[in-house]
C-alpha cells in the first residue's frame, strides 16, 4: 500500500482536487479504510475520495499528513519544526473537526 | 491532528466557527440508509457504496447522540444476517451421522470415506460462513469506525467487530434454532477418529474450524476462555481417553511388548503432530498426559513382565532400541511410577541372572569338592611331587624365616585337580563381570546413564554377589589369577582393566574384611613364591584398594610389600657380611616378615627341628641379624620355603627343588643305610613337624609323581604306622625335578572355609568391641538403639554386623566393666 507511485485523488467540497500519493493519504485512518482495496468500497475502486471540507482545509490536512509521514520515523525531540506554526488560527477550529473526522 | 491552539495568534481575531456538521437529513433517514448499506455489505456489494458517505452517517449519528440506536441497530442487523446464514448455508450440509456420540470405531472402508467427505463438507460450510461473516464484519467495522471511537469505547461496550464474533457464537455455533453445536463438535471428533483409524481427512478444513473455535471467546460469565477450551477440548479428551483405553487393552492382548511400545511411541508422535497441525498446541500437554495415563500407567508391570517380549527378553537379546524406547516412554509416566517399575523389574531381573550365576557356580563347585574330598586326606593343597633319594649333597638352597619364614623359588605348578574348583571360582567372577559389562553398556546406551537406574542395577549386583558367601574369596582368587605369573600372557592394559573391573565388584561386597583376609593370604603366597607377574600391577591393585577403603585397610598389605623390599636389601648386606666373615656352608636367603602384617597361618609358629646340616647357615644369619637389629626375635618358619638340593641316586644325580619341610625330612635319610626305613613316628619325633605338615610333606615325597621315598606299605594315604625308605633306584629323564607340595592359590574346601569363617568371626568380635568402645568413649552415654545403629554404620564399610553380634559384644563389655547400664532402661554409660 505504500507504493510511492500509487496516487489517489482527494476532492474537496468546493471542487478542488488534490493528487497525493497513497502513502500520504493513508496516514489518515479514515482515508486508509476508505481506500482499502480488500473491502473495495466505491472510493477504493475509483481511487477518488470526496471529502466534505473546503479546499483550504483539505490542503492543510494534506500538508499535515505529509508532515506526519515525513517524521514518522523520528524521535519527538529530533523534530525541529513545529507544525502548529503553520496553522492559521482562522481555520483552526474547522481543521480540528476535519482531523477528528479523518482520524488524522 | 496534533496541533496546539496557542500557537499562532496573529491576524484579526475573527475566527469562523466550523460548519456545524448538522446533516440536513433527519436521523431516521440516516439510519435507514446506513442499514441498507450494511445489508449491501453483507451481500458483498460494498463496491457500490461510498465509504465516505456512510462513514459520515455513522459520524453524524454518533455526534447527534444516537450512538445507542446505531449500535443496537447494527447488532440486530448482524443477528438477522447470521440466522439467515445458518439457515441457508450450514443446515443443509449437516452430516447424516448427525449428533451421534460415543467412542469406538466409526466403521471402515467406503463408509468411513463417505463420513470423512460428509464431515469435510459440513466443516467447509462452517468455514465459509465464518469467512463470509468476518469479511463483512471487517467492512462494517471500517464504516463504523467513528462509532467504535466515539461511542463503543466511550461507553465501555465491546467494539463492533467483537460484537460480530460474539453474535457468530450465539447465532451459529451455539445456535438455539439449529443443532449446529452438536454437529460441529461431533464432526470434528469423528474426523479425528477417522484419522486415528487410518483414514485420510482434509486436515486444513479441520484446522480452520478449530481456529474458529480458538478465535471465539465465551462470555466473561462463563470464564472468558475460548470456545475451543470450553466446548471442544473436554469432549475431545474424553473421547480420546475412551479410545486409547480400549486400544491399550486390545494391543496388550497381542502380547508383544516391543511392538506395543513402538505403537505407543507412534501414537504419541501422531497426537503431537495432530495438535500442531489442526488442533491447538494448548491441548498438547493434556493429550499426552492422557495417552500416557491410558496406554502406559495402568500397564507398566504388564508390559515389563510380558512373556517372550518383556524386559527379560529385551535384556536377553540386547535389544537396545527397544530398551531405550521403554525407558524414554516410562520416563513420561507421572510421579516417576514408570521409572520405579522399570527399576524394580530391572533389579529383579539382574538378581535372577545373578542367582543363575551363583547356582551355576555352586553346581560345579559341588561336583568338585565331592571329588576332592574323596581323594587323599589332605585334600585341598594340590601337590605335584616326585620321589627318589640318595645322599644329600652339595649346595642346599636353604630357607628359614625370621619372625616369619623362608624364601622361595619360583614354582609354577599349574592347577590340575583343584583346577576345577579354581576354574569355577574364576568363572563365577568372569560371569559376574560379563553381567556387569552387559548392564553397564545397556545403562549407557539404552537408559541414558540414568543415575537412579544405575543405583538399582548396583543394588541388584550387591544383593546377589553377597548372596554368594564365597564371593570375597573368589574375587581375591580372580585377582590372584590376574596378578600371578604363568597364567596366560596378558598385557599390562588387560591386567589393568581386569583389576579395574574387580574393584567395581569389590565395592559391592559387604564382607570386605573377609576379602581382606583372603587377599592377604593370596598376596603372601604370591610374594613369598615370587610369583607376582609385576610389582607395578600389585602396587596398583593395593592403591586401588586404598582409594576404595582408605589407609587402614591396606596398611598391612603395604607392610607386606615393605617386608619384601627390606628382605631384598638385607639379602645384599648379608652377602657383604658373608664376604667379610667367610662363606656359608650352604647358601641361604631369608625373607624377614613382620608377624603382624602377614596372615596368621603363614606366620603362626610351627615347630620344626632343622637338621644339623642347616644349622651353621641359620646361626650365621641369626648372628648377622642380631648384629643389625637389637631386641628383635627371629622365628624360623619353614613352611613356605623352598630348597634346591642335589641328590645322588643309583643311576645318576638329580637336582631336586623341594619345600623346606621336604628337605628337612629328606635329610633324615642321609644317615640311613640302604634298605633301612624310618617309621612315621620316628620322622615325627626327629623333625618335630606337626602332623598335618608332616603327612603332606611325606605324601609329596612318597606318593607323588616323583617318588624319592618309598612308602611301606604302598598307598596314597599316609598312616601313622607307615614306614619310609630312600628310593635309591629312582630314575627320571629330567636333571632338574620339582617336588613341590606348594599349593597355588585356589578355593578352599569346606573345612578350610569354616576355619576362615571362624577367624573372620573372631576378628569381627574384636572390631565390634573396639568400635563400641570408641563410640562410647566419645559419647559417654547412649541409648541402645543409637549405639547399635552407630556401630552398624561405622562398620558397614568393612562388613555388616548382625544385631545379635553387636548385642553380645555389648554384654561382653558390660561384663568386663567397660560399660554399665543406666537406670533408665535401654541406655549405656561408658566407664573410664
Amino acid at each position: 500500500m505504500s507504493q510511492e507511485e500509487d496516487f489517489v485523488l482527494l476532492e474537496s467540497s468546493d471542487g478542488y482536487t488534490f493528487v497525493v500519493t497513497r502513502r500520504i493519504a493513508e496516514a489518515s485512518g479514515t482515508l486508509k479504510s476508505m481506500l482499502d482495496e480488500e473491502a473495495n468500497f466505491e472510493e477504493a475502486k475509483n481511487k477518488t475520495c470526496k471529502i466534505q471540507q473546503r479546499g483550504v482545509i483539505l490542503l492543510k490536512v494534506i500538508e499535515y499528513l505529509a508532515y506526519k509521514v515525513q517524521y514518522a520515523e523520528f524521535n519527538a525531540e529530533d523534530i525541529k519544526e513545529d507544525f502548529s506554526d503553520r496553522i492559521d488560527p482562522y481555520i483552526a477550529l474547522e481543521l480540528l473537526t476535519a482531523a477528528d473526522f479523518l482520524e488524522a | 491532528m496534533a496541533m496546539s491552539m496557542g500557537a499562532a495568534r496573529r491576524g484579526k481575531p475573527k475566527i469562523r466557527p466550523p460548519k456545524r456538521p448538522t446533516s440536513e437529513t433527519p436521523i431516521k433517514d440516516t439510519w435507514t440508509k446506513l442499514a441498507n448499506a450494511i445489508r449491501e455489505i453483507q451481500n458483498h456489494n460494498a463496491s457500490k457504496l461510498s465509504y465516505e458517505e456512510h462513514y459520515r452517517y455513522g459520524y453524524n449519528m454518533v455526534l447527534h447522540k444516537h450512538g445507542d440506536q446505531l449500535y443496537n441497530g447494527v447488532k440486530v442487523l448482524i443477528s438477522e444476517y447470521l440466522d439467515k446464514l445458518a439457515e441457508e448455508k450450514i443446515v443443509p450440509t449437516f452430516p447424516r451421522s448427525g449428533g451421534t456420540r460415543g467412542a469406538g470405531k466409526l466403521g471402515g472402508g467406503a463408509e468411513a470415506i463417505e463420513r470423512a467427505l460428509e464431515g469435510d463438507r459440513f466443516l467447509k460450510a462452517m468455514k465459509s460462513a465464518w469467512e463470509d461473516h468476518t469479511g463483512s464484519m471487517r467492512k462494517i467495522r471500517d464504516i463504523l469506525k467513528y462509532m467504535d471511537k466515539g461511542y463503543s469505547t466511550a461507553n465501555g461496550l465491546p467494539l463492533i467487530y467483537e460484537v460480530g464474533l460474539t453474535l457468530f457464537l450465539q447465532h451459529i455455533i451455539r445456535s438455539i434454532k439449529h443443532p449446529i453445536h452438536t454437529h460441529l463438535i461431533s464432526t470434528l471428533l469423528s474426523q479425528v477418529q477417522l484419522e486415528r483409524d487410518g483414514e485420510t481427512i482434509t486436515r486444513s478444513t479441520v484446522r480452520e474450524c478449530t481456529d474458529i473455535l480458538l478465535r471465539l471467546n465465551v462470555s466473561e460469565r462463563e470464564g472468558g476462555k475460548t470456545v475451543y477450551v470450553t466446548d471442544f477440548e473436554p469432549e475431545f479428551l474424553k473421547r480420546s481417553s475412551e479410545f486409547y483405553g480400549l486400544e491399550a487393552v486390545e494391543e496388550l492382548e497381542k502380547g508383544d511388548a516391543a511392538q506395543y511400545l513402538r505403537r505407543v511411541e507412534r501414537r504419541l508422535a501422531e497426537e503431537a503432530d495432530r495438535t500442531v497441525h489442526y488442533l491447538s498446541t494448548t491441548t498438547h500437554p493434556a493429550l499426552q498426559e492422557l495417552l500416557i495415563a491410558n496406554l502406559l500407567t495402568p500397564h507398566l508391570q504388564t508390559i515389563l513382565d510380558m512373556p517372550g517380549s518383556g524386559l527379560v527378553t529385551m535384556l536377553d537379546s540386547n535389544r537396545i532400541a527397544d530398551l531405550r524406547r521403554l525407558y524414554v516412554l516410562y520416563l513420561k509416566v507421572p510421579k516417576d511410577e514408570g521409572k520405579i517399575a522399570l527399576r524394580s523389574s530391572l533389579r529383579n531381573d539382574i538378581e535372577e541372572r545373578g542367582k543363575a550365576v551363583n547356582q551355576g557356580n555352586s553346581i560345579s563347585e559341588r561336583s568338585e569338592t565331592g571329588a576332592a574330598e574323596a581323594g587323599p586326606s589332605n585334600s585341598s593343597k594340590l601337590t605335584q611331587d616326585q620321589n627318589g633319594n640318595d645322599g644329600i649333597e652339595e649346595e642346599n638352597d636353604n630357607t628359614g624365616g625370621g619372625k616369619g619364614k623362608g624364601k622361595a623359588k619360583a614354582i609354577s605348578s599349574s592347577p590340575t585337580s583343584a583346577g576345577n574348583a579354581l576354574n569355577s571360582a574364576l568363572k563365577w567372577v568372569q560371569d559376574v563381570l560379563e553381567l556387569k559389562d552387559k548392564f553397564d553398556s545397556i545403562l549407557e546406551t539404552a537408559f541414558m546413564g540414568d543415575k537412579q537406574v544405575q543405583v538399582s542395577i548396583n543394588e541388584a549386583f550387591q544383593s546377589f554377589i553377597n548372596a554368594n558367601p564365597r564371593a570375597p574369596e573368589y574375587l581375591s582368587l580372580f585377582i590372584d589369577e590376574n596378578l600371578k605369573k604363568g597364567t596366560k600372557a596378558r598385557s599390562e592394559d588387560e591386567i589393568e582393566s581386569a583389576l579395574e573391573k574387580t574393584i567395581v565388584l569389590f565395592r559391592f561386597l559387604s564382607d570386605k574384611d573377609k576379602f581382606e583376609r583372603y587377599y592377604k593370604n593370596h598376596l603372601a603366597r604370591r610374594l613369598l613364591y615370587a610369583r607376582s607377574a609385576s610389582d607395578d600391577s600389585e602396587k596398583q591393585m593395593v592403591t586401588k584398594l586404598k582409594m576404595e577403603m582408605g589407609f587402614q585397610f591396606t596398611q598391612k598389605l603395604e607392610g607386606m610389600f615393605t617386608d619384601m623390599r627390606l628382605s631384598n636389601e638385607s639379602a645384599n648386606t648379608f652377602r657383604n657380611y658373608l664376604n667379610r666373615h667367610g662363606a656359608l656352608p650352604i647358601d641361604l636367603s631369608v625373607n624377614v616378615l613382620t608377624a603382624s602384617y602377614w596372615p596368621q597361618p603363614i606366620v603362626a609358629t610351627t615347630s620344626c627341628t632343622f637338621p644339623a646340616a642347616l644349622q651353621p647357615s641359620m646361626e650365621t644369619f641369626q648372628k648377622y641379624y642380631d648384629s643389625r637389629h637389637s631386641g628383635r626375635r627371629l622365628t624360623w618358619q619353614g613352611n613356605l620355603g623352598t630348597a634346591d638340593v642335589r641328590v645322588r641316586f643309583k643311576t645318576r644325580s638329580h637336582d631336586l627343588n623341594l619345600s623346606t619341610h621336604a628337605l628337612v625330612v629328606l635329610l633324615l635319610f642321609e644317615e640311613t643305610k640302604s634298605g633301612e626305613s624310618l617309621s612315621y613316628p620316628d620322622i615325627k619325633s626327629l623333625t618335630d613337624l606337626p602332623d598335618s605338615d608332616l603327612s603332606r610333606t611325606l605324601q609329596s615325597l612318597a606318593c607323588g609323581k616323583f617318588r624319592v621315598l618309598t612308602k611301606i606299605p604302598k598307598g596314597r594315604d599316609i598312616n601313622m604306622n607307615d614306614k619310609f625308605e630312600f628310593n635309591e633306584s629312582f630314575t627320571s629323564n629330567l636333571q632338574r625335578i620339582k617336588i613341590m607340595q606348594v599349593s597355588s592359590n585356589k578355593p578352599e574346601n569346606s573345612k578350610e572355609r569354616e576355619e576362615t569363617q571362624e577367624m573372620v568371626d573372631e576378628e569381627r568380635k574384636h572390631q565390634v568391641e573396639a568400635c563400641i568402645v570408641r563410640i562410647m568413649k566419645d559419647r559417654k552415654q547412649m541409648t541402645h538403639n543409637d549405639l547399635i545403629s552407630e556401630v552398624a554404620h561405622q562398620l558397614s564399610t568393612r562388613f555388616s554386623p548382625t544385631m545379635s553380634l553387636i548385642k553380645k559384644r555389648i554384654e561382653g563389655l558390660i561384663d568386663r566393666e567397660y560399660l554399665e547400664r543406666t537406670n533408665d532402661m535401654g541406655s549405656y554409660r561408658y566407664l573410664a
